[in-house]
């Protein structure tokens, strides 16, 4: 589904990313871990063609993203509030995502029903635009806004920080749900170990923009991973 | 510590200087600078002519009570660019809130601030050498000079008005309508209200007494101003965002243009929910009336050249303002639409029929232009065409260059329009202007009035034959552009 090869991304001389090799096979639940300034959004960036690479390439379906734009219906992604658009209310933000994507309005109305519990009564009806909600329900409505459309690949950037406790456990049945009916491949990166290794099968640990380890899950994943941190 | 204003203009100092590429700002505010210190010595000269000139057209009137009549209109246009234009500077003071300084000081801090704002300035640099000379020639110091400053007075009154009528357009609207309503009362009805409050300032200057009246309305404002600041200095009150009511969500008219419609909903969304895009398009309501400065006149009327300038201002305001900060309007989200399933070539598509429809309307609004006779307008529906096919065009090619992000629901300060301001969209303001006169010019100098307009009318058309061309190769370098103008957008 998604390739990456020698891709690296340099600022100023020093490299942030450095990938020989790294393949995501469809339908995975992809885990990216790593402390700041480990080159996670600067990959998903990559991933996403919004900076440039300054060498090796990212495919996804065999598209190179940097060369055609037939790869944007695969894929969709949520990184951070500036992927809302302020001045829209919920619906008229999801009905314009869907619209993007084949949707008519009432499609998206039947299809958003299901996704009532994640929204815990705070999210549709408000009759307030997307910039006066506060950041954790602003958050809530990016990550479904994400999966509008079923998208082969979808990339969340630290989906469970500013959630609230009940959201987060509801996010994490939510993923793997789509991952189950969908066959929904996930990218997801988060500084919540828990979490993570909760939700995904396969967990990257980046360390100053290389793979420190590549790891199947386990149930002895997270003890590995809090022992690394505490180093 | 002491809150003092000294510190309160060194955190806005510090505020600028720290600024992303503030040394570019700088030379945009020294441009300012120099733009603002033209107005500054045009001022101080109008202030100084003033007297002459009156003196000069009315002899057998004194030239203060000449001002005294026409003055409520000085102060309600005041009033009216002070709302459009001066923001309170009170959301700077959230940090300070829960710092060991009195109240009291962060109010007389945000209120001194206040002062130091451009519009008092105006009426100093007007009023004051005004008073100079009519203090040498009259000879009558004591009532000139309480006059001038019962006039600071009622200045520095408005300054604070401002903060009391901020969030409140009805006061905006209201002096527009009193100042509107008591023009035609007085003129067309012979309602004395004008010359009622003209009267007024004449006692004010004849009797320099009344300026107690004054100062004790200005200190009443005052005390009021500091109270409101005060009570409104919470995060629940005057630091809150407002809610904002939901307008403009019907607009199922456009479902019809299948997926460009939703992208034509967010614009015109865009357009009526944010104070900025509101803003600009104020500014093309305004094109609108451009040709009244011409089509007046009989010097004009015979230089179609000249006039070309007025019809495409008419009927490419829309194009031109809005059309310029393509795609900075979207710069808040912008990497949102980059990586979302659209393309490039749909979503200039969007906004290129958005402009074109623009045109549209600017050509139907423009038909009373008729009375100014048939050449009138059939030379603004030949700038229209040029507009309708080529302008809109050149607007979005103009746009991949433009890579200043927008904010889109804060107001532009007065002379502070930086943000979208840069030398290229300037030097871009060549060819939306100078192409379609010498499309017009050139035909016309050989051939006449009617070969001019043809010439724009076939241009248009060629832009309108060829737009999927001319799309294609403008989507190249917006691709071109992708990467350095999401680096700009997203600092």
């Amino acid at each position: 589904m998604i390739k990456a090869y020698s891709l690296t991304k340099e600022y100023g001389g020093e490299k942030v990313l450095n990938l020989s090799e790294l393949v995501i096979p469809k339908g995975e639940l992809f885990g990216l871990i790593g402390n700041n300034g480990a080159g996670k959004t600067t990959f998903f960036s990559l991933l996403l063609d919004l900076i440039e690479a300054t060498s090796g390439t990212v495919e996804i379906n065999n598209i190179m993203v940097h060369q055609s734009e037939a790869w944007k219906p695969y894929i969709s992604a949520f990184i951070d509030e500036s992927y809302l658009i302020g001045y829209l209310t919920v619906e008229e933000y999801f009905y314009f995502l869907g619209s993007l994507r084949g949707k008519t309005e009432v499609e998206i109305d039947s299809w958003i029903k299901s996704y009532e519990p994640f929204f815990n009564e705070e999210i549709l009806n408000q009759k307030k635009y997307l910039r006066d909600f506060s950041k954790g329900n602003q958050k809530k409505v990016g990550i479904v806004g994400a999966l509008i459309g079923q998208p082969e690949v979808i990339v969340l950037d630290e989906p469970f920080a500013n959630l609230d406790p009940t959201t987060q456990i509801r996010l994490k049945s939510l993923i793997k749900e789509e991952a189950i009916n969908n066959g929904t491949t996930f990218l997801i990166s988060s500084h919540d170990l828990t979490h993570v290794t909760e939700v995904c099968d396969r967990i990257v640990l980046l360390d100053k923009g290389t793979v420190l380890k590549d790891i199947k899950k386990t149930s002895s994943t997270l003890k590995e991973l809090e022992q690394y941190f505490s180093n | 510590m002491e809150y003092t204003f000294q510190k309160s203009l060194g955190l806005s100092k510090k505020k600028f200087f720290r600024a992303p590429q503030w040394e570019l700002k700088l030379a945009v505010r020294i441009l300012i600078g120099f733009l603002v210190l033209y107005f500054l010595v045009a001022f101080l000269f109008l202030g100084i002519g003033l007297f002459f000139i009156l003196r000069k057209e009315f002899p057998e009137q004194d030239p203060v009570s000449i001002i005294n009549q026409w003055v409520i209109f000085y102060f309600g246009a005041d009033i009216l660019a002070r709302y459009f234009l001066q923001n309170p500077p009170v959301t700077d003071v959230k940090a300070l809130l829960i710092m060991p300084i009195p109240k009291k000081r962060i109010i007389r801090g945000v209120m001194l601030r206040s002062l130091s704002s451009i519009f008092n300035w105006f009426s100093v640099l007007l009023l004051l050498p005004f008073c100079i000379v009519v203090s040498i020639e009259n000879g009558a110091t004591y009532f000139i000079w309480s006059w001038f400053f019962a006039m600071l007075l009622i200045t520095g009154t408005n300054n604070f008005l401002v903060f009391l009528i901020n969030k409140n357009k009805n006061v905006a609207i209201g002096t527009l309508f009193f100042l509107a309503g008591g023009y035609l009362l007085e003129y067309y009805m012979n309602v004395p209200v004008i010359s009622s409050i003209g009267i007024g300032f004449e006692e004010l200057y004849n009797q320099p007494l009344w300026i107690l009246v004054i100062l004790l309305f200005f200190l009443a404002v005052l005390q009021l101003t500091a109270t409101f600041l005060k009570k409104e200095l919470f995060l629940d009150k005057g630091l809150s965002k407002k809610k904002e009511k939901i307008v403009g969500s019907k607009l199922y008219f456009l479902d019809r243009l299948g997926p460009l419609g939703g992208l034509l909903k967010n614009d015109i969304r865009l357009i009526i929910r944010n104070i900025r895009a509101r803003q600009v398009v104020l500014v093309t309501v305004f094109f609108l009336f451009y040709g009244l400065i011409f089509f007046t006149q009989e010097i004009y009327l015979e230089r179609p050249g000249i006039l070309i300038f007025a019809g495409i201002f008419i009927t490419g305001g829309f194009t031109m303002t809005f059309g310029q900060y393509i795609p900075a309007w979207d710069s808040e989200y912008y990497s949102m639409l980059m990586s979302q399933n659209l393309n490039y070539k749909r979503y200039l598509k969007s906004k290129l029929y958005l402009l074109m429809f623009s045109v549209v309307i600017s050509m139907v609004l423009s038909l009373p232009y008729l009375y100014f006779g048939e050449k009138v307008m059939v030379l603004i529906i030949g700038c229209g065409i040029f507009n309708f096919g080529l302008g809109a065009l050149i607007s979005l090619f103009s746009g991949a260059y433009n890579a200043t992000p927008l904010k889109l629901n804060v107001k532009a300060k007065a002379f502070e329009n930086t943000k979208g301001f840069n030398l290229t969209q300037f030097i871009f303001a060549i060819p939306k202007l100078v192409l379609p006169v010498l499309v017009f010019y050139i035909p016309y100098f050989f051939l006449g009035f009617n070969a001019g307009i043809l010439g724009l009318i076939t241009s248009g058309l060629g832009g309108f034959i060829f737009r999927n061309q001319i799309l294609g190769w403008i989507e190249k370098i917006y691709q071109l552009k992708k990467y350095e103008t999401l680096a700009a957008f997203n600092k």
